[in-house]
């Protein structure tokens, strides 16, 4: 046996994370490694009005890849999107309809209207105006000295960057992102005092969402929004008013934190590991992508999320009957040694990388080459105008087993 | 080595462009993705390989 037993399981306990380990990228890699060793498909049940009552987990990088890519078996469009009861995109119970939660037609449809924003050659054009933001971020961190970086250069770079990208006039910014700060972290009483902050903070974003609809009828840009509210052939608008608002909440929250918290984790372990530092001065011109995903990797900014089976059948010996919710654990399966050569190690230059931190189905990241485009920018530049990044103290994380923030970590620069 | 891709899963993700740019584009207007060489010689079997594995819905078919 290994040396996890089952009753000690706390992997959706919320003080797993805020309490996490920082010698293993703050992740309770000995209770995945055990689901995936003892207990692959395992019934994890709740006791908590704020979560759904039981799902099943899969925890194998394999596993991950077939719940994510058979739509069939495990849908997206039965209710739920991870273990909370209320979550603004889903349509089932309460919020209104997005990507992430439609299949088949309908699903396709809505990412053809948004995907010509967001392919490898679009994003490319964005190079110029990412580096400007990148530039006044290390311009303000030069300025500080010490600083916390989750804030100073996590929380701004992608800001300004998403801002553009989505079309978010300037001005909004800081407003439209606070909100989605709250409702992504509901249980940290640091971000979100109470509840109601949550439910304030989500219908805030549903009424700004209606007026930058019309902004954008009225002005259209080059970007996401105008993208959104456009009309087809016929004069048809491409999307529905909900789907309209849940598309926004969705891109709002897919995008932001989770790219801070890609950045905040990359940033903590190249402090603590002298060689992928070194490796990264001598590669700082011209930043690999492989260092990227694998920062990505050891992220794991959203721990999972959950599907619906759709039939009765067997996984693992476990019986799932139609109607039960799946929840793939990405995780655990980030560090499935089944799939990866020495996953417990953080290596800059790793080339077989099948991380399941975009996903790998058909809803796999729309965002991931924007975000893969925003970090290799601002690490370029962070790096290429320091001689020396230190931390100044301990990283402390959020209070969350679903989005895994960081909420504090001070780092020292030494200008060039 | 002949490769295929079925137009009507492809989702322009652009996973396989980033696995093998060469064979796989996605220019400006494109609703699916385009095919730069269908025929490519065995120095592009890994890149290839690597592209069919990556995409999300899996579009691309390599015969030979
Ligand atoms: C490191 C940063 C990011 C991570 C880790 C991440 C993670 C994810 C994950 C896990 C999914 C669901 C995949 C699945 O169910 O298979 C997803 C979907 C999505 N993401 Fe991201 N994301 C990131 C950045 C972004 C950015 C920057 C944007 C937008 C600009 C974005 C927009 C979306 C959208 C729209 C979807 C839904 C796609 C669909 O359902 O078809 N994400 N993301
Ligand atoms: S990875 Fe698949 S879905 Fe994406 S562009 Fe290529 S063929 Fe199309």
């Amino acid at each position: 046996m290994t040396t996890t037993t089952a009753p000690e399981l706390r992997i959706f306990d919320y003080d797993t994370y805020a309490e996490g380990d920082p010698a293993t990228f703050g992740l309770p890699l000995e209770q995945y490694r055990y689901l995936r060793d003892e207990e692959p498909c395992f019934q994890q049940e709740f006791d908590d009005p704020m979560l759904i009552d039981k799902a099943w987990v899969v925890s194998r990088n394999e596993d991950i890849w077939e719940v994510d890519r058979n739509t069939e078996l495990y849908a997206a469009d039965r209710g739920y999107v991870n273990i909370w009861q209320v979550v603004p995109i889903d349509p089932k119970n309460g919020g209104m309809p997005a990507m992430l939660t439609t299949d088949g037609e309908r699903h396709r449809a809505q990412r053809q209207v948004l995907a010509k924003g967001f392919t490898p050659g679009f994003v490319r054009k964005l190079e110029g105006k990412f580096r400007q933001y990148a530039k006044d971020v290390v311009d303000d961190a030069l300025d500080k000295g010490t600083f916390n970086f989750v804030h100073t250069i996590a929380h701004n770079m992608p800001m300004e960057a998403l801002g553009d990208v989505l079309g978010v006039p300037p001005e909004d910014r800081v407003k439209f992102f606070g909100w989605v700060d709250k409702f992504a972290a509901p249980f940290d009483t640091r971000i979100t005092a109470s509840f109601d902050e949550v439910m304030e903070a989500i219908g805030n974003l549903m009424v700004y969402s209606e007026e930058l609809a019309e902004l954008k009828r009225r002005e259209p840009g080059d970007d996401v929004m105008t993208r959104l509210v456009a009309s087809g052939e016929g004069g048809e608008p491409l999307m529905s008013p909900e789907e309209i608002m849940g598309n926004v909440a969705l891109l709002a929250s897919g995008a932001a934190e989770s790219t801070r918290t890609a950045m905040s984790h990359g940033m903590h372990e190249l402090m603590r590991n002298e060689k992928a530092m070194a490796w990264m001065r001598e590669h700082q011109d011209n930043l690999p992508p492989t260092v990227i995903q694998e920062m990505v990797r050891i992220a794991s900014p959203f721990t999972h999320l959950v599907r619906t089976a759709t039939r009765d059948h067997e996984l693992h010996g476990k019986q799932i009957k139609e109607g039960d919710i799946v929840a793939m654990l990405f995780a655990a399966g980030n560090f499935d040694e089944r799939a990866f050569d020495r996953p417990e190690e953080f290596q800059p230059d790793r080339i077989e990388n099948p991380h399941v931190s975009f996903g790998r189905g058909p809803h796999k990241c729309l965002g991931q080459h924007v975000a893969a485009l925003e970090m290799k920018i601002l690490f370029e530049e962070l790096f290429q105008r320091t001689s020396s990044i230190e931390p100044a103290g301990p990283i402390s994380y959020v209070r969350d087993a679903y989005s895994r923030g960081v909420y504090e970590l001070p780092v020292t620069v030494t200008p060039r | 080595m002949k490769i295929t891709v079925d137009t009507d899963l492809c989702e322009v993700h652009g996973d396989c462009v980033v696995a093998a740019p060469d064979i796989f584009d996605i220019g400006e207007d494109d609703d699916v993705v385009q095919i730069l060489n269908a025929e490519p010689g065995e120095e592009y079997r890994a890149a290839i390989v690597q592209a069919t594995k990556m995409c999300p819905v899996a579009a691309i078919k390599i015969e030979g």
